[in-house]
């Protein structure tokens, strides 16, 4: 397969899908959804309306309702591809951000001997922590940092993963604008660089329209197919 | 419905539960006049049998030929032997019991494993608790013989039990967020034990094994009266000669070395919580309680 052929194929692709926690309460119907190589997207919404479970459903911890949900056209080997930078982080508390990040780069490894930390893993973690601008905390404990800090190690796992498709969830929450831009340059160039994609919740609108090529809106329960070209349409929320 | 917990219902409920058990006691009692009598032995016994207690348990055994020079004579006394035995039957246990215990409690907690393998790992960690280490002690001094062997294996089938327990509790109360970040990452069980459930919960699991280890002592005093080693063993010995003055002596050592444990662990444990080093507390906090301190 030649390399436009494999670009061309989506990383993910939603097809007729409808979510929830409970198949008498759909929360969101999906008729078609597909996020290609290299792009940004950016899903909006009301509070409560299923951005976040949407996120969960793609990165397989929910099972849809009904319909289908294909990753990389099935081609993508399950582990590590998938990166989830979950709204609540998942990070473990009581280990150092060093630990934290090698998680990740154990789980882009696909050994299975990805346990034994590796060189290979360990360059990877040292680049992404220094990417969120935290080498001066490697060795503290998760607990001990501030919420926005921990945000930044989460997202640091993700990268250190080298995944496909980054699926961050309100990543760039409780960060001053220094330190958003920072982050979300980082994340932008590991996905324009590696040809990867990034699906993001993002609450803030008009943040939304400036980090995504694509806006994704998620209103009565419905992703709305219309208004996906911020550059062609006004976006209503 | 489920309602709200009452005041005066909650009182009543606990006063009918104070009742019952006396109107039970009184049904299993058929004459009081024996508690009285019980008492009037028991203060003839304590002055005529254990009152003083006989301090010549701390003095060197008359064989083997004690070789430690003074003033550490007293490391060849059997108070001395049969505590430090002990210590070393609780340690070992302990430490083997850990090592056991780890890999079923992570197989018994429901929040990593598939049902049909967490059921069968509580079903084996329930049928090691069930039993007091006493009786397990009692089946390895029939199974291997006496001695301190049999001591530590059944010390460490009921560590294993106990133990067991209190880490697939700790696991299963875990924060779901680190565990659902592994899923999705896909993370095999194995690699979210070693990288995420390990760490996470081990505070609780160091913890939870310098609690076994001070819980194994006290029952490791126990276990010597079947044969199975340790300081237990003196006892039973001075007990059959009717010696309850020495017996009395080897109770307070008992209770001066559990108390010792108990503060060490105390202090041990209070290196892994939350807030680590910021909750440490002195020695001091440790020997004097907070009330007592502040003279609340």
């Amino acid at each position: 397969m030649g390399k436009s052929e494999e670009s061309a194929v989506p990383i993910i692709r939603l097809k007729d899908v409808t979510i929830g926690y409970d198949s008498g309460n759909p929360l969101v119907n999906i008729p078609e959804m597909e996020v290609l190589p290299g792009e940004i997207v950016a899903i909006a919404g009301p509070s409560g309306i299923g951005k976040t479970t949407l996120l969960r459903t793609i990165a397989g911890l929910v099972s849809p309702i009904s319909g289908t949900i294909e990753v990389c056209g099935g081609a993508c080997p399950e582990r590590g591809e998938l990166g989830y930078v979950p709204q609540k982080l998942g990070l473990v508390r009581h280990a150092s951000v060093m630990h934290n990040v090698m998680i990740g780069a154990k789980a882009g490894h696909s050994s299975p001997w990805s346990l034994l930390p590796s060189n290979p893993a360990k360059k990877k973690a040292m680049e992404a922590i220094s990417s969120m601008g935290l080498m001066d905390k490697v060795g503290e404990p998760v607990r001990r940092l501030s919420g926005g800090q921990q945000r930044r190690v989460a997202t640091a796992r993700t990268l250190a993963q080298s995944p496909k498709l980054i699926m961050a969830d309100e990543f760039l929450s409780e960060l001053d604008e220094e330190t958003m831009q920072m982050v979300l340059g980082s994340v932008t160039d590991y996905v324009r660089a590696s040809g990867a994609a990034l699906l993001v919740v993002e609450h803030d609108i008009s943040r939304a329209k400036s980090m995504a090529d694509r806006l994704l809106v998620i209103d009565d329960g419905r992703i709305n197919p219309f208004i996906t070209e911020i550059t062609a349409m006004e976006v209503k929320v | 419905m489920r309602t709200a917990i009452n005041g005066s219902r909650m009182a009543a409920a606990a006063s009918m539960t104070i009742l019952l058990s006396l109107l039970i006691l009184d049904g299993m009692v058929s004459d009081w006049g024996r508690l009285s009598g019980g008492m009037d032995n028991l203060v003839v016994f304590f002055h005529q049998s254990l009152w003083p207690p006989d301090w010549s348990v701390l003095e060197p055994q008359v064989y083997p030929v004690c070789t430690a020079r003074a003033p550490f004579e007293f490391t060849c006394s059997t108070a001395w032997i049969g505590v430090i035995e002990t210590i070393k039957i609780a340690f070992v246990a302990t430490v083997f019991g850990m090592v056991l215990s780890l890999p079923l409690s992570l197989s018994a907690a429901r929040n990593l494993s598939p049902k049909w393998l967490s059921y069968s790992s509580r079903f084996v960690i329930s049928g090691f608790r069930s039993l007091p280490s006493l009786i397990w002690a009692i089946f390895f001094v029939i199974l291997i013989g006496l001695g301190p062997l049999a001591g530590v294996l059944a010390m460490t089938v009921y560590t294993v039990g106990y133990l067991g327990k209190l880490q697939y509790e700790s696991i299963e109360g875990l924060n779901k967020n680190p565990l659902e970040a592994a899923e999705a990452m896909g993370l095999s069980k194995m690699e979210t034990a070693l990288s995420v459930v390990i760490p996470e919960s081990a505070n609780d699991l160091i913890s939870h094994a310098i609690f076994m280890f001070e819980y194994n002592f006290r029952s490791g005093t126990i276990i010597g009266i079947v044969g199975a080693g340790g300081i237990g063993y003196y006892i039973d010995l001075y007990l059959r000669f009717l010696q309850y003055d020495k017996v009395v002596a080897y109770l307070i050592i008992i209770f001066a070395v559990v108390l010792l444990i108990d503060f060490v662990s105390i202090y041990a444990r209070s290196f892994f919580n939350d807030e680590d080093d910021l909750r440490r507390p002195s020695w001091i906090d440790v020997f004097i309680p907070e009330g007592l301190k502040s003279g609340k």
